[in-house]
């Protein structure tokens, strides 16, 4: 709530929304909130953000990614019609109920290089057992090296790819 | 075990593996039927199956500026604010990630870093130059309207909008990092299909 009203005075100072509209905001906020709905108070402006949806994943032959990711995260593959790029669909909820995916593609002709990068990303295995996915990632021709609860490999193309559970990553720790 | 090496006989035959590759692998998974005795426990260990997208680490020159343009945006929180980093999870603490029942799989979380890149791995082996780049991340978002969050996104002085389909916007970050957002209807079913 802070952090929204923080966000409505800032709109407020710099003439986003005038007087009448600051006010009824706090006031239609404070109501939801005594209401108990804190969390749907937060989004009147910006998003509400349910998870990744997919990861755009560029390199030279696709197809060496494509495999990779489908041995490795047993990602399925869909959308390959040999066009320069595929759909992986990991685990987790299905696809178009949350479900996240990768799209490993060829590099395209207007790769515009940002100042930000995407270094790594991780991933989450339920039921974690250090050394069931130690052996697990082993088997399929990766070198998993970390700590307990968080492993990490490399795919064919050097990029770094981490695994891990709950007690290994988590927002909150 | 039938199952698995038909599988990858397959995969064989329209060359999306090697031979050597074809041998190695149902070497391993025989070698671990052999050891558990049981075929289903050789497949269950190759490779893992995720229950989802843990974190994302996002580099950039200025972490705090980089958070608060994904706060901003996305009603995000910050939490664990350290020198050089600071992590916005996708929702509140005690929250489940959108449809996900187990209870070890945590919400989706951006780490927003600065580093140097060409630093070493914390286990100080160092870090092979990749020759990938994930070009662009998509998050999905709940009731997505384009016109809607189009004029949204311009309110809030987002850069570089344009449209692509009506499943889905780009938009350049705070550091010209392109950023999609989509609703569930774009899917991997449904994407480039």
């Amino acid at each position: 709530m802070e952090r929204f009203i923080a966000d409505l005075v800032k709109s407020f100072e710099s003439g986003k929304i005038d007087r009448r509209q600051f006010c009824e905001t706090v006031a239609l906020a404070t109501t939801v909130f005594a209401a108990g709905g804190a969390a749907q108070a937060a989004p009147a402006r910006g998003m509400k953000m349910l998870g990744v949806n997919h990861i755009s994943y560029a390199c030279s032959d696709y197809r060496v990614a494509r495999d990779w990711y489908a041995k490795v995260l047993n990602a399925k593959i869909h959308n390959d019609k040999g066009m320069g790029r595929a759909n992986l669909a990991l685990g987790g909820p299905e696809p178009g109920k949350g479900g996240a995916f990768i799209i490993t593609r060829n590099f395209g002709a207007n790769e515009k290089p940002a100042q930000a990068v995407v270094d790594h990303i991780c991933y989450t295995v339920s039921n974690w057992d250090d050394t069931r996915v130690n052996n697990a990632l082993k088997a399929a021709g990766a070198n998993p090296t970390g700590r307990k609860g968080s492993v990490n490999v490399y795919d064919p193309n050097g990029y770094q790819v981490q695994i891990a559970s709950i007690e290994g990553e988590n927002p909150f720790k | 075990m039938f199952g698995f090496a038909a599988t990858k006989l397959n995969e064989f035959e329209q060359g999306k593996i090697s031979r050597r590759q074809l041998i190695e692998t149902l070497t391993v998974a025989a070698t671990a039927a052999g050891a558990t005795g049981t075929a289903s426990a050789a497949q269950s260990q190759v490779g893992v199956t995720v229950a989802g997208i843990n974190h994302v680490s996002y580099t950039c020159p200025n972490f705090k500026q980089a958070a608060d343009w994904y706060s901003k945006v996305f009603n995000l929180d910050q939490v664990g604010l350290k020198d050089n980093e600071v992590t916005l999870p996708f929702g509140k603490k005690g929250e489940q990630p959108y449809n996900v029942t187990a209870k070890d799989v945590p919400l989706t979380f951006i780490i927003c870093r600065t580093r140097d890149l060409n630093a070493p791995a914390a286990n100080g082996q160092p870090r092979p130059k990749a020759t990938n780049v994930v070009n662009h991340m998509a998050y999905t978002v709940a009731d997505f309207d384009a016109e809607r969050v189009k004029a949204e996104l311009t309110a809030l002085g987002v850069q570089n909008i344009r449209g692509a389909g009506p499943n889905a916007l780009h938009m350049n970050d705070a550091f010209g990092y392109d950023v999609e957002i989509n609703g569930l209807a774009n899917n991997a079913l449904t994407d480039g299909a």
